[in-house]
């Protein structure tokens, strides 16, 4: 066991951990951060997305050794001043949000392409959340959720 | 050109419940405290379909009470009373009248002691809002929580419970004739794609989804299953197939088992149709399995309108197109 400092959603957090353990494991388990889901656990589904220096990774794959000294930010990150996120709140009013098991992996992606491109088109949209498989909602008020989010028009 | 588009329609009806005479029941407690707050324990699970607000609405209009103080506990076999599985399209339609059945006695325990309290009948009183009124009154008399705190003050029975069987009578064993079901949805789905036909790949452009709701008790989340149950329809038309090989699944994986992603899945519309059905709650009825079903069928129909070829298995994969196109040319049959 080695013992690994953190740096996740602008705290530090330390830990005892494998290096090969996946930092998903590490954020659920040990830091009993569980907003990040494990749908799949082989880099399939989206569902466990963080964000890493400001980059959508699929924190299932990623061993925790190799996030040392670098940002990570995971959906319990995202509110300010205890106010929601304004995609947590699109998701939410529009009913982007099903059994929710996506919906943090979807949240995050999302977050990292309007962070990039802060008006994207739906076709862009589609695009940044297409690693998200959401087997509930069928997309369709998931993308007026972040179109909303972004303030674009919605079909 | 090498893509062609086509249009399909695919239709069909659906029993909601169990049918058959299998047990289809729905159960649920429900209590008001002396400040007004409503619980509801509530059998019925909810898997992100949205039942457990569907309960709370159910509640709150019967009851009278504002949305905002009702509480549902659901699916909890420490405190929830069977209400049966959540399947077969039918929480909404049997929970909802069980939900229904306990509301509408608690409304009238309530409204009884409030006739004591305004000396009056209790059927002069109606409660909306969490507000009780005189009947086409303006302002209210009382609020639900006065009376509430009075039937508690009293030791009155401020708690009901509702049950409801909703299971029918079998068809003929010996010719399977009768009317298997309580109730039936009806769905219509039109479907626009391309087909390339140098690559056999199909892409779906539109689906639109008009699905017999009954009554939409929340019509954004009729639509997210309608959206979901076609989005379904997509993988079982296009992608998603399941490969054993002498009894060993191949398809163990996401990686091999497809299922529709944000770039597959088009634009849904929906067209939720209102035909008020006097079994259901408020007249509403299942929805989520007829959402899914005529999706496949307008898939594989539009391909046919689009290259002249019927596909018959699914999922029509760009393999399979591809090769019933070529068998196609080879007979002399397809035009490019
Ligand atoms: S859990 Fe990481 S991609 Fe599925
Ligand atoms: S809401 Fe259930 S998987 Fe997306």
């Amino acid at each position: 066991m080695e013992h690994y400092s953190l740096k996740i959603n602008g705290h530090v957090y330390e830990t005892g951990a494998e290096p090969f353990e996946s930092l998903l494991d590490v954020l659920r388990e040990k830091l009993r951060l569980t907003g990040s889901k494990k749908g799949c656990d082989e880099g399939e589904c989206g569902s466990c997305t963080v964000l890493l220096d400001g980059k959508p990774v699929l924190s299932c794959i990623l061993m925790v050794s190799d996030v040392r000294d670098r940002e990570v930010l995971t959906v319990e990150g995202l509110p300010q001043g205890g106010e929601p996120h304004p995609i947590q709140v699109e998701m939410t009013e529009r009913g982007g949000i099903q059994c929710g098991y996506c919906t943090p992996g979807i949240i995050m992606s999302a977050y990292a392409l309007l962070q990039e491109n802060p008006r994207p088109s739906e076709d862009e949209i589609r695009f940044a959340i297409a690693g998200n498989i959401c087997r509930c909602t069928g997309y369709s008020k998931i993308v007026e959720a972040l179109q909303a989010a972004a303030g674009t028009p919605i079909r | 050109m090498t893509k062609k588009r086509g249009l399909g329609v695919g239709s069909m009806f659906y029993g909601i419940g169990y049918g058959f005479n299998r047990a289809d029941i729905g159960s649920a407690y429900i209590e008001m405290a002396d400040d007004g707050t409503t619980t509801v324990y509530s059998g019925a699970c909810d898997m992100g379909q949205g039942i457990m607000t569907v309960v709370a609405q159910v509640a709150a209009e019967v009851v009278g009470a504002n949305i905002d103080t009702i509480r549902v506990v659901a699916a909890d076999t420490t405190s929830t009373p069977d209400a049966g599985p959540t399947s077969g399209s039918r929480a909404t339609f049997v929970q909802g009248i069980a939900v229904h059945e306990a509301a509408s006695d608690l409304h009238d325990q309530l409204m009884q002691t409030a006739a004591g309290m305004f000396e009056c009948e209790k059927d002069e009183l109606e409660a909306h809002n969490g507000d009780v009124y005189l009947k086409d009154a303006n302002s209210p008399i009382a609020s639900l929580a006065e009376v509430a705190a009075r039937v508690h003050l009293l030791g009155g029975r401020c708690a009901s419970w509702g049950w409801h069987d909703n299971s029918t009578a079998d068809v003929d064993p010996a010719t399977s004739q009768g009317d298997a079901y309580a109730s039936y949805g009806w769905a219509s789905q039109l479907a626009e794609v391309e087909v390339d036909t140098e690559t056999g790949h199909v892409k779906v452009l539109k689906i639109v989804s008009a699905t017999d709701a009954g009554k939409a008790i929340n019509p954004v989340a009729v639509e997210g299953q309608i959206q979901g149950g076609a989005a379904m329809g997509v993988g079982y038309a296009l992608y998603e197939q399941h490969i054993l090989d002498e009894g060993v699944p191949r398809t163990d994986s996401l990686a091999f088992y497809l299922v529709p992603t944000s770039m597959d899945v088009p634009e849904i519309q929906c067209e939720i149709v209102e035909v008020y059905d006097p079994k259901g709650p408020f007249g509403a009825k299942g929805i989520a399995e007829p959402a899914t079903v005529p999706t496949t069928p307008a898939i594989l129909n539009a391909i046919y309108d689009a290259i002249g070829i019927r596909i018959t298995d699914t999922p029509a994969t760009p393999e399979r197109v591809f090769q019933a196109i070529q068998e196609a040319r080879a007979r002399g049959e397809f035009k490019d």
